[in-house]
């Protein structure tokens, strides 16, 4: 009886620790998006399709050069929420915004670059953290009237060049998942 | 008798305790309290925060073991390097930061086992570069720069072995900007 007992208990929670573990993952990604509505007063769109539709046109792109595309992110691994055509303004207090991310992600994430740029209204936060064998990457951008979240799952190769060049690699994969096709 | 020796290891695993919080915390202090600087970035045209910390440090220096000669020249230089953290502050006007801005971060170089190496001081430009070097007996455990100019103020704390020559090698990487060092005195032949 307390056998059953007991196998029924980890059978619940096994069941209930993995969708727990994607809820997470999708609440940290819901979380960023909600720290930047509340603060600067925006709200977001999230254009799923636009993203897959851009990575084939890179992928066309780096054909018709003769040359191969090399993808930074996973497949099917990106989520994106954009801002467009909204105000950011941080009236002065840049610094309180970059703690509300800091709060929202510091228990499952680290930081791994942040520039802030208050007159032109401009930032950029790149947070990465472990998933088995790879890595979650989080790009927060914001410009004075546009803004992006973008998470994907990078292998451990293109996190080394991300260390290497984070601004850099940063910009790659936000534009990645971003292009659209023209 | 079983007491004796019950007492003996007791006193083992304490002393061993001590000796690895001792170790631990000498590894621990190479790496600065530098997020109370924070402060300065609503005052900044352009703040660039870097944490580059020793989990992706190890990771990252994996993938440089090839037998590429421009990996391998990576992989020496960050072999071991257990952190890399940067702060650099730009202002738009001179005078917008005050030394008391960054008194917390020079009174943990001037306690706490840190030895200023060098400091280079410019009367025309107002420039300061001054590079602090911590030692665990002959070993670096950490390197710090700070630079500090009419406009502008960079702190680049790097926890593990590394020296300047390493240091100049990796700026523009890694995070770490260009910070117009004084260069290396050339290694004489004997």
């Amino acid at each position: 009886m307390m056998m059953k007992l007991t196998l029924t208990g980890i059978m619940i929670a096994l069941t209930l620790a993995a969708p727990l573990g994607a809820r997470a993952d999708r609440d940290d990604f819901n979380a960023v998006v909600k720290a930047i509505e509340q603060f600067y007063h925006v709200k977001h769109q999230n254009v799923p399709l636009l993203a897959r539709a851009g990575v084939k046109a890179v992928r066309t792109a780096a054909k018709i050069r003769g040359g191969q595309y090399k993808r930074i992110a996973e497949a099917g691994s990106v989520r994106v929420a954009f801002f467009e055509d909204q105000t950011f303004d941080s009236h002065g207090n840049m610094a309180a915004f970059k703690a509300s991310i800091q709060n929202t992600l510091v228990a499952n994430w680290s930081a791994l670059v942040q520039t802030l740029a208050p007159k032109e209204e401009e930032q950029t936060f790149i947070y990465v953290r472990d998933a088995n064998e790879k890595f979650h990457v989080l790009v927060i951008t914001i410009e004075r009237h546009e803004a992006t979240v973008v998470q994907a799952t990078i292998s451990p190769q293109v996190l080394a060049d991300l260390v290497r060049d984070p601004n850099g690699v940063g910009k790659t994969i936000t534009d990645e998942a971003t292009i659209s096709d023209p | 008798m079983k007491t004796l020796f019950r007492a003996s290891f007791e006193l083992m695993l304490v002393v061993a305790l001590l000796i690895a919080a001792g170790i631990t915390a000498s590894a621990q202090s190479a790496k600065l309290q530098l997020d109370q600087l924070d402060a300065l970035a609503n005052r900044a045209s352009e703040t660039v925060d870097v944490k580059l910390d020793e989990r992706l440090m190890q990771t990252t220096a994996k993938f440089f073991a090839g037998k590429d000669p421009d990996d391998a020249e990576i992989r020496d230089l960050i072999k071991n390097v257990k952190g890399i953290y940067v702060k650099s502050f730009t202002f738009e006007k001179e005078n917008q930061y005050a030394p008391a801005d960054i008194e917390s971060v020079l009174s943990q170089l001037r306690s706490g086992g840190w030895n200023k190496i060098i400091g280079v001081t410019s009367k025309k430009d107002g420039d300061n570069v001054d590079v602090y070097l911590m030692n665990v007996g002959d070993q670096i455990s950490g390197l710090t720069v700070v630079s500090i100019e009419p406009k502008e103020v960079t702190i680049v704390n790097i926890v593990g072995p590394i020296d300047l020559e390493k240091l100049s090698q990796l700026e523009g990487s890694f995070g770490v900007p260009y910070l117009n060092l004084p260069p290396s005195k050339p290694k004489s032949d004997k």
